[in-house]
């Protein structure tokens, strides 16, 4: 390609340009300087606080799912950088690696032949690939993006992978030695919460949580099941949940916070669920609305997306509001209006932190998480189907 | 249609066991339980074709089953998640050429306003080509998250097909219910 540049540049050279009206070539003005080729954009050493990761799902064309990284403080440049993360991908992001891990589906003739599941090392750096983990046996789950399908444990050594054949498991990989660890068969039970400094959490079927502890060959040490930590039927939560340190806030589809401390080896239901309240205006109630429908600021408050056409069905539809709850007072400490109706909700970790949303229509919005001040909408232009935000730490 | 009525029981009742005992549902995901799905769509459905001309409405000509099969208002998708095979090639039971029929389906309870009949209709998806991109439709009645795997439409049910990749989604009449849905 190199030789194709160089033809064009060069006769973009020879090729009269046109020149001002009135303006003598070679006269007045010194001509604009040349310009280097190739050139690509170097990102910072530090990725700045205003930036966030976004999972685009890309639904119009699901093999070629992204995350995106945006600068929620640029209106004209948000768009920074787009990350492969394709077929119902996932990804984790880390500081302390420098890395954003995706994990992927890929088949040899993008739609049909042999399919494989992957880990890719993109670094931070550079964002170009440094690395892959083959995952065996073609059974990662592939659906609308849960941050919770893929994760680290074992301080960030380690990751989890969710498997759905629909047989459920979980692979584990040690993402340092680059290697498949081991499978932990999970019937009735979904999503990967880790828990303490090296196991999981998931929820199951019948209402329970199960938590496992990890040995050092990534197989179950100790495990131990909690009965009854949600009904499904009246009260499901949903299954993104806000984390604050390793204290994980579920919502319920009807406005029930219930906490559980991940901190330990197993699970353990924090006493005392509460509602986020509730107020007037509504037809027929407000209610938890979106995707990511909560998450947390650096202060540990909680901020949910609430709809106030809430009713059976709705729980997807996206919030015009966010309430911001003190899970420690129980209480709910502000609301703030939303220019249009949001599907996801995250906070950056700036030192005046700000309040990003992205909307029903794509476009993602920016708020001051203090005040509740809109600040400036970055328009649809950085995804097509923005469903999960990842503030910058 | 004595032979549905026990199709439509049969998945029924697999269906209740499996959300009343996780013991089961390991069995369930086997071969049971089932399929389309698909999501958020408030973006996607804004997104598609922001102000664009609506697709020219597609009827069954038969009195008995109404209504616009280009829409997601449509009797039949009461439980859809996805792009509406009818826009894709395909028809409300069939799917478009060269793409494969996930054997793996999600079955959902929905009422016939011509005969008042509630039917079970199956969801199979349609898989091995690229997302359809047209129709796109989401109604989330009775959703519930994943941990109750049978009833969230947010897996890509292009399970058990030679490929995952997700096409569109049908609505397939495979009995009539024995109970009235709620």
């Amino acid at each position: 390609m190199r030789w194709f540049a160089r033809l064009c540049s060069t006769a973009l050279g020879v090729a009269a340009l046109p020149t001002l009206a009135g303006a003598a070539p070679g006269t007045g003005t010194a001509p604009l300087p040349e310009e280097t080729i190739p050139s690509v954009t170097p990102l910072p050493a530090q990725w700045p606080k205003s930036w966030v990761l976004i999972n685009d799902l890309n639904f119009n064309a699901i093999v070629d799912g992204r995350v995106v990284v945006v600068d929620t403080a640029s209106a004209d440049h948000p768009l920074k950088a787009i990350v492969r993360s394709a077929q119902f991908g996932n990804s984790l992001y880390s500081a302390k690696r420098q890395e954003i891990l995706t994990a992927e589906t890929f088949y040899s003739r993008l739609t049909r032949g042999e399919r494989t599941d992957a880990i890719t090392f993109w670094d931070m750096k550079d964002l170009k690939p440094k690395g892959e983990i083959v995952l065996p046996g073609g059974k990662r789950q592939l659906s609308v993006v849960y941050p919770h399908l893929f994760q680290f444990t074992n301080d960030e050594k380690w990751a989890l992978v969710a498997n759905f054949t629909p047989a459920q498991s979980v692979t584990v990989v040690d993402l340092d030695a680059r290697k498949v660890l081991n499978e932990i068969d999970l019937p009735g039970c979904s999503q990967i919460y880790p828990t303490g400094p090296r196991g999981f959490s998931s929820l199951c079927a019948d209402g329970s949580i199960f938590s496992a502890t990890l040995d050092a060959q990534g197989k179950v040490a100790t495990s131990k099941t909690i009965k009854t930590v949600q009904d499904i039927d009246n009260q499901p939560l949903f299954s993104n949940p806000a984390m604050v340190g390793q204290t994980a806030w579920f919502i319920s589809q009807k406005g029930l916070l219930q906490g559980f401390d991940l901190s330990g080896e197993v699970a353990k239901v924090i006493p005392g669920s509460f509602s986020v309240g509730t107020a007037p205006g509504a037809t027929p109630e407000w209610r938890p609305s979106g995707w990511q429908v909560i998450n947390s600021d650096a202060a540990g408050r909680l901020y949910v997306l609430m709809n106030p056409a809430g009713k059976e069905g709705s729980h997807k539809d996206g919030g015009t509001e966010v309430w911001v709850i003190d899970p420690a007072k129980k209480a709910r400490v502000a609301r703030i209006a939303l220019k249009g109706q949001s599907i996801a909700v995250a906070v950056t970790r700036e030192a005046q932190p700000h309040m990003v949303v992205s909307r029903a229509d794509g476009a993602i919005d920016v708020y001051d998480a203090a005040s509740g001040a809109f600040v400036r909408s970055l328009g649809a232009t950085v995804a097509f189907s923005p469903m999960v935000i990842t503030p910058v730490e | 249609m004595r032979g549905f009525d026990k199709l439509a029981e049969r998945f029924a009742r697999s269906v209740a066991r499996g959300t009343s005992r996780r013991s089961l549902l390991a069995t369930l995901g086997m071969g049971i339980t089932g399929a389309a799905v698909f999501p958020v769509l408030p973006v996607a459905r804004a997104s598609t074709h922001p102000g664009g001309t609506p697709h020219q409405p597609v009827t069954s000509g038969n009195p008995q089953d109404p209504g616009d099969r280009t829409t997601c208002d449509y009797w039949r998708y009461c439980a859809i998640d996805g792009f509406l095979c009818t826009c894709c090639g395909g028809s409300v039971s069939s799917c478009p050429p060269g793409t494969e029929m996930s054997p793996i389906t999600w079955i959902g309870t929905c009422t016939n306003p011509a005969d008042n009949r509630a039917y079970i209709i199956s969801y199979n998806d349609c898989c091995g080509v690229s997302s359809c991109g047209q129709c796109l439709c989401n109604r989330n009645e009775g959703d519930r998250p994943q941990v109750r795997t049978q009833s969230n439409n947010d897996y890509n049910w292009c399970l058990g097909s030679e490929s995952s990749v997700y096409n569109c989604s049908t609505a397939v009449i495979v009995g009539v219910a024995l109970e009235q849905p709620k």
